[in-house]
């Protein structure tokens, strides 16, 4: 197997290599490095909110700017690089090649992340990650707002050109003899939502581009004083930004089904459910985008298209949920560290789900527009079933990584407090919701029941930090000084893999 | 046939008629969204129950799956694969 720090090299041999195993070992880092900066933030915006009132921060400006920086940073420069550094270690051993299809273009992705997370960090804009226009036109201050835009305009390119690079090397370079139904469901997870960007991801270059020229005062596409409509942004960026979130999850739900038939010792249930679920949701993600916008005076008739569309996601999922369940069932399984994460997941996106049904809804989503709730689903989703699905992934890999194995209790505690406190901070937040509390608020009036939740919430997200700096002790201390791994089985789960791995393939000798 | 036509009802209670009440209880006119706050809090409150119950059963059976098929349960036995070593 891939073993990059058991065989000490110049640090400049990993950062100027084209080598798959090498970009993804510096997107693992960068990524991890993006998660605790964009997590830091999160815990500043829980800390202000404990009461009403502020608190550590001076201003609602710099409250706008760190809640705009978290999102930005842990949805494209945490959670994406992560999924592309999984990709990058195991799609080409998975597909029996020797690397990526286009090396070059491959080292030439990564490399654009850095400087579009400097500009977006230097900027640190405050117009929110969906960079909300007419304000972000209009009043939002630059250079900032300018850097955050050239910021995920480079990230765009640099997601499309990893696109293309996953997708020729899934289906133009796999095994001849490995047949596409074949390939293993997480190389199809980057295959589908390798297409989703493709697809999607131009229509928010364009946008970005007008909001461009828009703050230049060349064009007014969004600018009302010119004609122009903020409405048509909301939908150029969640034609992109729905199924986005697709492309987020549909990773993470990969990542599972390499874990779970690990650790419960069988087969995954269903190989070809699993594939056509992904291709289904690949599909429905882009019949959905519109219920984010139910309360912008959309006809009848859309909102009902919109609702269904959305609706349509929820069979794909649940096939997903009912494949793993099988899969447990009968299993012996070994509730090891990644086990963990990959179950605690599993239960997390069907809650996430469920409020996500509230969402799609169209009567029930004006109760809940833009309260509170809404960010305890997203959030639920992102954290509860994205961010678990890669930490467990995260911990599965280790001893493929590192040639050492991770602490093994320092991983279950780990997993053990991040679910109480996902659970904490995120169900806590749907019901502040419902109780009417708006979100993206600096300062909120000394509600007695709005206090309470607000510091459940802050005292679950304090929980999830304290976790993640074990975590962080528990990664560096462990690649440095872990006990060594036998990498054929590094969890002692007996028997096989069904693909070859590195130490099985020529290629990777 | 007599199943089938059991899982369409099963599916026109909890899916379709909800779906149809959703869709017509918001209206089309701006200011009619208020007037309906009651029925939809009313379909809110169904959706939850829905939702809660059928999470209860999923969940249910994941803690149960996790419980049962544990390799420490006593009861726990070697799956066919790992005798054959691979899966």
């Amino acid at each position: 197997m891939v073993l990059e720090l058991q065989k000490p090299r110049p640090i400049w041999q990993i950062m100027f290599s084209t080598h798959h195993t090498d970009v993804g070992l510096l997107y693992l880092i960068t990524s991890l490095s993006f998660l605790f900066m964009g997590g830091a933030l999160a815990l500043a915006i829980r800390a202000e909110l404990f009461f009403p009132g502020s608190q550590i921060i001076a201003d609602s400006m710099t409250f706008n700017r760190i809640f705009t920086v978290h999102g930005t940073t842990l949805i494209f420069l945490f959670i994406i690089p992560f999924a592309s550094a999984v990709g990058n270690y195991f799609v080409p051993i998975m597909v029996r090649y020797k690397d990526m299809a286009y090396p070059k273009l491959n080292a030439i992705a990564f490399w654009m992340i850095p400087p579009s997370g400097a500009l977006i960090w230097l900027g640190f804009a405050d117009f929110t990650w969906y960079a909300t226009p007419p304000y972000s036109i209009i009043s939002a201050p630059g250079p900032a707002a300018d850097m955050w835009i050239f910021g995920l305009k480079i990230l765009g390119v640099s997601s499309v050109l990893g696109a293309i690079n996953f997708v020729v090397t899934i289906l133009k370079c796999k095994h001849p003899d490995m047949s596409i139904g074949q390939v293993p469901l997480l190389a199809w997870s980057f295959l589908t939502s390798s297409l989703i960007i493709i697809v999607a991801i131009p229509t928010f270059a364009a946008a970005l581009l007008m909001l461009l020229t828009d703050r230049l005062g060349v064009s007014g596409f969004f600018n009302p004083a010119m004609g122009g409509d903020p409405i048509a942004y909301a939908h150029l960026f969640w034609f992109t930004f729905h199924p986005e979130v697709y492309v987020l999850v549909i990773p993470a739900i990969g990542m599972m089904y390499e874990i779970i038939p690990r650790f419960s010792r069988k087969p995954i249930f269903s190989h070809s459910s699993g594939i056509f679920a992904f291709v289904l949701l690949s599909v429905v993600s882009f019949s959905s985008w519109a219920h984010h916008m139910y309360a912008t005076g959309m006809s009848f008739t859309e909102k009902t298209v919109f609702m269904i569309g959305t609706l349509a996601a929820v069979p794909a999922s649940a096939m997903h949920v009912f494949n793993f369940i099988a899969t447990m069932w009968n299993g012996r399984i070994k509730f090891s560290t990644p086990m963990m994460w990959a179950v605690g997941g599993i239960a997390l996106f069907f809650s996430a789900g469920a409020g996500g049904v509230v969402n799609a809804a169209m009567p029930l989503d004006f109760q809940t527009h833009d309260s509170y709730w809404v960010v305890g689903h997203f959030h639920l989703f992102v954290m509860g079933t994205i961010a678990f699905g890669s930490i467990g992934y995260l911990y599965y890999m280790f001893p493929y990584v590192t040639g050492r194995m991770y602490n093994e209790n320092m991983g279950k505690v780990h997993f053990v407090m991040s679910f109480i406190g996902t659970v904490l901070v995120f169900f806590t937040q749907h019901v502040l919701g419902l109780y009417g509390m708006p979100r993206r608020v600096f300062d909120y009036p000394p509600i007695p029941e709005w206090i309470t939740m607000n510091q459940i919430a802050s005292v679950g997200a304090m929980i999830i930090g304290t976790s993640m700096v074990i975590f962080l002790i528990n990664m560096i201390h462990s690649s440095a000084k872990g006990k060594l791994a036998d990498t054929d089985d590094p969890f002692n789960l007996g028997g096989k893999y069904y693909y070859p791995f590195e130490s099985k393939n020529p290629h990777h000798h | 046939m007599k199943s089938i036509f059991g899982l369409f009802l099963v599916l026109a209670i909890l899916v379709i008629i909800p779906a149809v009440e959703y869709v017509f209880a918001a209206g089309d006119e701006p200011g009619g969204y208020l007037d309906r706050r009651v029925v939809i809090w009313n379909l809110f409150y169904r959706m939850m129950t829905v939702a809660f119950t059928v999470g209860a059963v999923v969940s249910g059976t994941i803690i149960w799956l996790c419980w049962r098929f544990r390799e420490s349960n006593p009861k726990a036995t070697p799956t066919p694969y790992e005798k054959e070593g691979v899966w």
